[in-house]
């Protein structure tokens, strides 16, 4: 038998070796001869086995398979009895022989603004679709062997770097030169959200690589849709010629497959999506892109936690992750998302089964795991015809495993690829491994033998005495196989022999008797033979990384981090019964009132002598010597945002939109719930002359980010003025962009605007070319920058303009005027007391802090009294945070109001509910407590605007998002929780499982001038 | 006799004259207040007060009600008619007078190059001049102690007075103490453990060990500055502030401070603090508390937690009191007074949460022998406001006297209101 396999060994290698288009040196050494594999468990595909089947190859592919199969004549045959066969594995996700490129080092200071690519290619650097894998692809038999050993036979490769990556190929792992290997090329196009090695400052974003994914298929439409373009682009061309490929988009996280996911439906694409192991916590969202994953088998190390303190620093989310990730293939399964499973993210390639077991013992089934990684991936690249099961026709792509591929004591013995075979574990190889006794002579030693073929380890126990008392020593022996002989050698020191003895011998009877000829030290030949022992029953260590005790799937919270919840708050119809009302409307303050929220609307408000009636199910609020408002209403908020706040790296960035990358994650939503806030103008950055759009969000904790968003509402952006802007603070290196001064800043806003008009009149001009001129008359391209600015001019899009300085915010106004359209909030505004009569007269509002000044140059000026000047001037005046914590006490900031400026607290109160409501066009339904509005409320302890006010409740549109009794409860139950979970881990080390160092890491928290991700 | 029925003419009357505010001649006539309501700061109030004091010195605190006086005696008398009166407020670890835009590296004069810099003394660059100072008093913060930043011993501290010509009059505790940022276990950017943790404690321990050596020597002949200045660290004259926030790091100063001898230590920030409060009261050890209006440092945390640290504190007995280091330091010392007011909304009584900020900060930075309280032979250090001072809803400073000495309440931001106010009245 053994010999059968050397032959076949040195076969294939000959058939590897002939490429039918190469020469050949010498006789040529044809092998056409078919190979047979019978007697095995045979999984044809993920959901069919034959027992006792034959499975018939020739040429690299299979030619026959099933129960009952003739072979031909000249086969080679292997009795495969006991063992499996199985279509071997595919990734979709992989770099293999692909060389990693390397960020190009540069000694610039400051930002690069244009590309370093020479040649006809995009202008940004990360945008690389003409990339091809199949041109760069070249043979890595060490990194083949790694991936064969876990059973995968074709991956599909590409080259990781940039946003737009471009094309993968199809590659077998074998042993081969690359034209066998290579199956095809050009297979998928792939994307993602990371620049990689460019040196290119844009984007400098999250929602900057956005918008330049949008801009850039903007592009690519326009080339397309007109054959007149003066550009030759082999980027965009490239992405036209590859559109109707797989498009695989690498996404960092579940929220960044939502975002792709939206890139794709403006363009009609379909992503697939490469998580990242946390799509569990928003399936339902990532179900409904209807996209197909491929999903790494990463699971997060345990904690170290031992030390209590130390435990501390982990935060409650990666604890929760730690339990949950597990689970997350099964959840992925169960919610009929198509899915392929990956090893790319795996360092350690080693934990791919332990980790594919894990999930399985956490709810994912092994057929799907099976259909996971050959099927679904075979399918999702139209390469089922080829690869992903064992069908006539197909290629030979199989392995032989020992027993069931998911088994914990499971062998791959070995890989075949389109014909050729890889050894792994050689089934035919003698286990000598055990216990026997050696006899030499007379003298019997207990020998015990473990270790794997290549790596053997011996020992044997010496029983003597030592100072008269029993005594036993144990002593090393080497041994090492070589086909049927084996040797031996090892030092007793005993009566026996005080020096080396070495013994060689041939192994008969399975393994079950060794025997042979030996030296002693002093030269003596003797003879020798072992008999194999009965097995003793080892004491066997989990080395899995958890056992999980039952395939319930933990509590996921939404967001699964500390005060998450369970389920989404409902809407509930809500009497609020005999309590003072701020309605920031005509009606004052009004004391003893009741005020009834039905539909998430504000429904009734009325004297509470009047005793409102009301049905059942209704939940009644005592709210006697309470405070009842309106929800804060945050101006300047820069919570809630994944990756970057600012698009830094032009002075016009208006294509770029925070409401692209809400981060529904983040623990200060809940922190400004629980200071009375309900809804936040999450605002772009201050970098640049004109930044980005904004988000405007409803504070709705537990939800996605897409049901956070305000609907049906003008879209904002934010501009900025000032240092930050001129970048003062930088340093020298940061003085090659323009604008460097405030002089400059004007002239970036009349290009801007002049440019957009342009714009918008050639577009104007196409619409009146006629229908049969339309083919011969190109298209303006469609500059995503420039529409936004005409939506500012067409009154579609308002401004909040981070300013500071008198003469800087006139200049804006004055800009404004001249280009038609009126800047609808200035931010910040500290000098609006110096301009407030300008401002009226312009038509804009203010949104300032309550007393911040002196962090700045430009802020020397900067008075608390402003919002009282500005208030007084009849400018609609607005308190706002720009800081996740003062966001959760602005109710506090209003109460300045009345202490610089003295203005009334009723008034005071408008600045950050009614008046920032105003500012953002939004008064129609929020802002105040008027019949018909949105329910967003808050009961208070206390006057709002005392310090010594808390939040009781924090209702937006009649669901309770904050409850202080509620809040107290959910803390204990987290802590419980934590609890529970790092006993878990305790347990997982103690059952082998590796463990990882606390990490305190807090997400970043974004203010106006902070830059990068 | 002359009565003066609200010293806000006054205030008012100095405002119109004065270009730039002042500092205030010493008291040379002695100043009746009748009928405040006084918080005296150390937990007691008097709710119909006399307060007399003369030569910069209180003389009388007394209820109203049951004293007799001979009002003739007094030259100023002033009926606060319910008006709060409080000792004046004292900001510990503070930037004040060594910034003034924090932007603009030429007005930073808080961070001296160097790990190791106890001889770098924050007094001498104290500018009394600042445009801050002037907002800050105006809310009833009438003393602070100048401390140096960054580096592992940022540097020595000194206590000031918020009304004077120049540093040397500004003084109330010239180099009061030392202070130490402890090394972080855990880097706050990677979140991962610093592996120099060690390395730095080390450190620590060769500098303290080779300057308590040192001090044994009391002349020193080859003289070490950095040594001399840690003598006071050692002999009682100065007291070592330690900064230290997560649970470990602060018992790992106690323990440090143990070893070494220090004399006094005092943990500032302090965040974990009340997890070791058993510890801090063992060893009579101070907490200078972190900014209250700060978020929590842990996901998990109570939402509230910077809130409520007061209440845990003050309920497990730690002597301790509030603090503003961080963003916006300087200029954002004059909400103290509405740290005070949070620690009440969440549980301490009132008077215990203005001693946060008044005694208690006196008795830690050992300058209660004539601060942070209305008592007699104590300095006339205090301020009058028209309503609860801790709420900014009520908080209306009318008036403030720095020994004795009634100060200008004016500063540049009510001098631009004043202004503008103007401009649009035309």
């Amino acid at each position: 038998m053994k010999n059968i396999f050397l032959y076949i060994l040195i076969l294939v290698s000959f058939i590897a070796k002939a490429q039918e288009t190469f020469i050949v040196n010498g006789t040529h050494n044809n092998n056409h001869n078919a190979f047979a594999f019978t007697n095995a468990t045979i999984h044809i595909d993920y959901q069919t086995i034959i027992e006792n089947g034959t499975l018939v190859i020739k040429d690299g592919k299979i030619t026959a398979v099933g129960e009952r199969v003739e072979i031909p004549k000249n086969a080679v045959i292997q009795n495969l009895k006991g063992k499996h066969l199985y279509p071997s594995l595919i990734d979709l996700y992989s770099d293999y022989g692909i060389t990693k490129p390397v960020k190009a080092k540069t000694h610039r200071q400051g930002p690069q603004i244009e590309t370093t690519t020479k040649g006809a290619y995009n202008w940004n650097q990360a945008i690389k679709p003409e990339v091809e894998a199949g041109q760069l692809f070249k043979v890595d038999d060490k990194k083949a062997a790694e991936l064969r050993k876990l059973g995968f036979g074709t991956v599909l490769t590409h080259q990781q770097d940039g946003i737009m990556r471009g094309t993968s190929a199809l590659v077998t792992l074998s042993n081969d030169q690359a034209q066998a290997v290579m199956l095809k090329d050009n297979v998928a196009n792939h994307l993602s959200f990371n620049k990689g090695t460019s040196t290119q400052d844009y984007p400098g974003s999250l929602m900057g690589m956005i918008a330049l994914l949008r801009q850039t298929y903007y592009d690519v439409d326009w080339m397309f849709n007109n054959n007149t373009v003066d550009e030759y682009n082999l980027s965009l061309n490239t992405i036209i010629d590859n559109w109707q490929m797989p498009q695989i988009f690498e996404a960092n996280d579940k929220l960044s497959i939502l975002r792709a996911d939206k890139i794709g439906d403006e363009f009609e694409m379909q992503y697939m999506f490469k998580g990242k192991g946390d799509e569990y916590q928003r399936i339902k969202e990532i179900k409904a892109t209807g996209g197909k994953l491929i999903i790494p088998i990463n699971f997060p190390k345990a904690y170290e936690v031992t030390d209590p303190y130390n435990s501390l620093k982990i935060s409650y989310s990666d604890v929760k992750n730690w339990e949950l990730a597990p689970f997350n293939l099964g959840i992925i399964a169960k919610n009929e998302v198509d899915f392929s499973i990956t090893a790319s993210d795996l360092k350690d390639k080693k934990m791919f089964f332990k980790n594919l077991r894990r999930a399985i013992k956490s709810g994912l089934s092994e057929e799907d795991a099976l259909k996971a990684l050959t099927y679904s991936p075979a399918n999702f690249i139209n390469e089922y015809e080829r690869v992903g099961s064992l069908a006539e026709g197909k290629l030979a792509n199989f392995i032989i495993t020992s027993e069931n591929l998911f088994a914990e004591k499971n062998i791959i013995h070995e890989n075949w690829i389109k014909g050729k075979q890889h050894v792994i574990a050689d089934y035919n190889a003698i286990d000598i491994k055990g216990n026997y006794d050696l006899n030499l002579g007379k003298k019997i030693y207990k020998l015990k033998v473990t270790g794997e073929l290549k790596k053997l380890k011996g020992s044997i126990e010496i029983i003597g005495t030592k100072d008269s008392k029993p005594d036993t020593n144990k002593v090393s022996v080497s041994v090492s196989l070589s086909g049927n002989l084996v040797s031996l050698s090892f030092n007793p020191k005993d009566d026996f022999e005080k020096g080396t003895i070495r013994l060689s011998g041939t192994i008969t009877n399975n393994a079950g008797i060794w025997d042979g000829n030996g030296q002693l030290s002093n030269g003596d030949w003797i003879k020798w033979s072992a008999i194999k022992g009965k097995e003793t029953p080892s004491k066997k260590k989990d080395n899995d990384t958890t056992k999980t005790d039952s395939l319930i799937i933990p509590r996921i919270q939404y967001p699964n981090m500390a005060y998450g919840l369970d389920s989404l708050p409902k809407s509930e119809t809500i009497l609020i019964t005999n309590t003072t009302v701020w309605t920031s409307e005509k009606e004052g303050i009004l004391k003893n009132t009741d005020v009834l929220i039905e539909n998430g609307k504000i429904a009734q408000i009325v004297a509470h002598s009047g005793g409102m009636s009301v049905g059942e199910g209704v939940l009644i609020i005592d709210g006697k010597d309470k405070h009842l408002t309106a929800g804060i209403i945050d101006e300047h908020s820069h919570i809630a945002i994944s990756r970057g706040v600012n698009e830094c790296t032009q002075a016009v960035t208006s294509e770029v939109s925070i409401s692209d990358v809400i981060n529904s994650d983040d623990i200060n939503i809940y922190r400004q719930l629980a200071g009375g806030v309900t809804a936040s103008h999450l605002l772009h950055g201050s970098c640049n002359p004109v930044g980005g759009q904004s988000g405007i969000i409803k504070l709705k904790w537990g939800s996605a980010p897409d049901s956070m968003k305000i609907k049906d509402t003008p879209g904002f952006i934010k501009f900025a003025l000032g240092e930050n802007v001129k970048r003062a603070g930088w340093g020298s290196g940061y003085g090659n962009r323009f604008p460097q001064t405030r002089m400059g800043v004007e002239q970036v806003y009349y290009d801007a605007f002049i440019r957009a008009k342009e714009y918008e009149k050639k577009w104007a001009a196409y619409a009146k070319v006629p229908e049969k001129d339309r083919k011969s008359t190109p298209a303006p391209r469609i500059d995503l920058e420039l529409e936004t600015l005409n939506e500012i001019i067409n009154s579609e899009r308002f401004i909040s303009c981070h300013s500071y300085q008198q003469g800087e915010i006139n200049m804006l106004m004055h800009v404004a005027d001249s280009m038609g359209f009126v800047v609808n909030t200035f931010t910040h505004i500290l000098e609006g007391y110096k301009v407030a009569d300008k401002m009226k007269k312009h038509g804009a509002g203010g949104s300032t802090f309550s007393d911040w000044w002196a962090y700045k140059f430009e802020v020397n000026d900067a008075i608390p009294h402003n919002g009282a000047i500005m208030h007084k001037q009849g400018i609609v005046t607005a308190f706002n945070s720009d800081d996740a914590e003062m966001g959760r006490r602005l109710n506090q900031e209003a109460a300045k109001a009345v202490k610089y400026g003295g203005l009334s607290e009723e008034e005071a109160w408008k600045f950050v509910t009614l008046n920032p409501a105003k500012l953002l066009h939004l008064d129609d339904k929020m802002g105040s407590i008027k019949v018909g509005k949105d329910a967003d409320v808050v009961l208070w302890t206390d006057n709002p605007l005392s310090i010594y006010a808390k939040v009781e409740k924090t209702i937006i549109e009649g669901a309770v998002y904050f409850d202080i009794e509620k809040d107290q409860a959910t803390q204990e139950a987290n802590k419980k929780e934590k609890a529970r979970i790092i006993e878990k881990m305790i347990k997982a080390k103690k059952g082998g499982a590796k463990t990882q160092e606390p990490n305190s890491k807090k997400p970043k928290l974004y203010h106006c001038d902070t830059v990068g991700e | 006799m002359k009565i003066i029925i609200a010293i806000f003419c006054v205030a008012i009357g100095l405002n119109t004259f004065a270009q730039i505010e002042t500092p205030a001649k010493k008291q040379t006539k002695k100043i009746l207040l009748m009928n405040g309501f006084a918080h005296l700061g150390n937990g007691k109030i008097i709710e119909n007060s006399v307060i007399a004091f003369e030569e910069g010195k209180l003389t009388i605190v007394a209820n109203a009600k049951t004293i007799k006086l001979d009002m003739g005696r007094f030259d100023t008398v002033i009926r606060l008619e319910g008006k709060h009166v409080y000792p004046g407020i004292i900001t510990p670890n503070s930037t004040i007078g060594i910034t003034e835009i924090d932007a603009v590296k030429a007005t930073r004069d808080y961070a001296e190059l160097g790990m190791f810099k106890p001889h770098v003394r924050s007094i001498i660059a104290y500018n009394t001049e600042s445009k801050i100072t002037t907002t800050v008093r105006s809310n009833g913060v009438l003393l602070g102690q100048i401390t140096p930043r960054g580096g592992r011993i940022t540097g020595t501290s000194s206590i000031v007075q918020f009304d004077a010509w120049n540093w040397e009059d500004a003084v109330i505790k010239e180099d009061d103490g030392v202070h130490l940022n402890w090394a972080g276990m855990f880097n706050n950017r990677t979140g991962k453990e610093n592996k120099k943790y060690a390395e730095s404690i080390t450190q620590l321990n060769t500098f303290f060990t080779n300057a308590l050596a040192y001090s044994k020597d009391e002349n020193y002949i080859e003289k070490n500055l950095r040594f001399e200045a840690m003598r006071g660290v050692f002999n009682g004259k100065k007291t070592l502030f330690i900064r230290a926030n997560f649970v470990k790091e602060i018992t790992e100063a106690i323990n440090f401070s143990k070893r070494h001898k220090v004399s006094k230590m005092v943990i500032v920030g302090g965040y974990d603090s009340w997890m070791v409060a058993d510890m801090l009261k063992e060893n009579n050890i101070a907490v200078i508390l972190k900014r209250v209006h700060s978020l929590p440092e842990r996901q998990e945390d109570d939402v509230y937690l910077p809130y409520k640290l007061p209440k845990m504190l003050h309920d497990a007995g730690v002597l301790f009191c509030l603090e503003n280091s961080g963003d916006m330091e300087a200029m954002g010392a004059r909400n103290l007074p509405f740290y005070a007011g949070t620690a009440t909304a969440y549980g301490i009584e009132k008077e215990a949460a203005l001693s946060l900020i008044t005694f208690n900060t006196a008795k830690i930075l050992g300058i209660d022998k004539t601060c942070g309280s209305l008592e007699v032979g104590k300095d006339a250090t205090l301020f009058i406001s028209a309503g609860d001072a801790l709420d900014m809803r009520t908080n209306k400073v009318t008036s403030a006297f720095i020994q004795g000495r009634l100060l200008d309440l004016d500063n540049h931001q009510e001098k631009l209101y004043r202004k503008y106010s103007k401009k649009y009245e035309e």
